[in-house]
């Protein structure tokens, strides 16, 4: 009986001990923590829209893969340049975090891969430049995955065909939603609205 | 055995005559996952140094006080302490490193070598050679990984810490799965020929996971 609460007794001072150390380790680097993680988001969104001067703004939520995303209106002096949304696509073996952002005419800017944990050598090709950049100048009914040589789509990598249609999947989502929830003001991009 | 130390000797046994990855055969799993890459590796190998010289350095302060029935546990929740102060803090100021790191650093806890440690030096010796066998043996796991990740990113990738070198991918399978257990295997193969063509070793001991 003794030796019992012995042992439970030094087990206990061990787990106060460590808890303690925790807790004050969490006191002081959490606030540091989450004003780093907001600043980095921020600063993505930035990159997404550089000509924006005013602070970006969520303007509203979707959801897509059982997952809820943000859009945000990027304005200069008040008036719209671009449309941002965070996204996702379902990889080969994650799910592939992305930001789109469009012009005010609802072409694709940019796109931004935040994170994956896609093969490393195969699937995480998808990063590379050459791969993103196809997405530039796109509207919603070309972006479509092909196999094979496409300047007017996008042509998929091959060794990574389904982190391919992941990001380009995730960024049609996006600008699907982007022109649903900001179509009805531009008209040029009313050949992308789908009713 | 703690009376004189001779800390040259915990050194080179750290990297060498027990080296966690090639001689003791502990802590493979991670030496597999992380190596795809010369960074992943480094990176992990760093985190892995501090964790067990900080561990280490616990368990021998604490070693009269801690019930030998109950030792295990006591070890499993001073690693997972250290584990946890080192995510939360390089979380809240080292943001490039930790987008790099911060999935691995977690893994940590379950390493087979650093609670290996704990129970076959650190409980046994002082505070200070105990922290040395920490710090020997966690730089003895960085420059195996490094190792790895050196062997495995230039034949799979073509580059060394992502610059590309080749210009082309020799041998893809080198930096997925199967590619790990390959570049283990023949690199634990080359350094016990090694070691027995050129110091009369006698190669690993059988090992863990």
């Amino acid at each position: 009986m003794k030796e019992m609460l012995k042992i439970t007794l030094s087990l206990v001072l061990i787990f106060i001990g460590a808890g303690l150390i925790m807790g004050v380790t969490y006191k002081y680097t959490s606030p540091l923590r989450f004003k780093a993680e907001k600043r980095e988001k921020e600063e993505a969104l930035k990159q997404m829209a550089p000509d924006a001067t005013d602070p970006i703004v969520a303007a509203g939520k979707w959801t897509t893969h059982g997952k809820n995303f943000e859009y945000y209106t990027a304005t200069a002096s008040a008036k719209p340049v671009a449309y941002i949304s965070s996204t996702a696509g379902k990889g080969y073996s994650s799910y592939i975090q992305m930001l789109v952002s469009v012009d005010t005419d609802l072409k694709i800017r940019d796109v931004k891969i935040l994170g994956h944990a896609e093969t490393p050598g195969l699937g995480d090709q998808v990063e590379e430049k050459s791969f993103i950049d196809q997405f530039k100048g796109k509207s919603l009914p070309d972006i479509k995955l092909i196999k094979g040589e496409t300047k007017e789509n996008i042509q998929a990598i091959s060794g990574a065909t389904i982190s391919s249609r992941a990001v380009t999947n995730g960024v049609k989502d996006a600008v699907q939603t982007l022109v649903e929830k900001y179509g009805a003001g531009v008209k040029t991009a009313a050949q992308g609205v789908r009713k | 055995m703690s009376d004189s130390v001779n800390y040259g000797t915990i050194v080179k046994n750290g990297i060498f005559g027990e080296n966690p990855v090639f001689r003791l055969a502990l802590s493979l799993c991670p030496a597999v996952a992380v190596t795809s890459g010369v960074k992943n590796g480094f990176l992990m190998g760093v985190a892995v140094l501090f964790v067990m010289t900080m561990v280490n350095g616990t368990v021998s302060l604490l070693r009269n006080y801690i019930n030998p029935k109950v030792r295990i546990p006591s070890y499993m929740f001073i690693i997972a302490t250290w584990v946890t102060v080192t995510d939360q803090v390089m979380a809240a100021t080292q943001r490039a490193v930790y987008k790099d790191m911060g999935l691995y650093i977690m893994l940590i806890v379950a390493f087979a070598i650093v609670l290996s440690r704990a129970e076959m030096f650190a409980s046994r010796n002082k505070l200070l050679p105990s922290m040395v066998d920490g710090a020997a043996m966690g730089l003895g796991f960085l420059l195996a990984l490094v190792l790895l990740g050196v062997f495995r990113e230039f034949l799979g990738k073509g580059s060394l810490w992502g610059y590309p070198i080749l210009g082309q991918k020799p041998l893809l399978i080198m930096i997925l799965p199967t590619g790990g257990f390959f570049a283990m295997g023949l690199m634990m193969g080359w350094l016990n020929w090694l070691d027995r063509k050129f110091f009369g070793g006698t190669g690993a001991s059988s090992g863990g996971h």
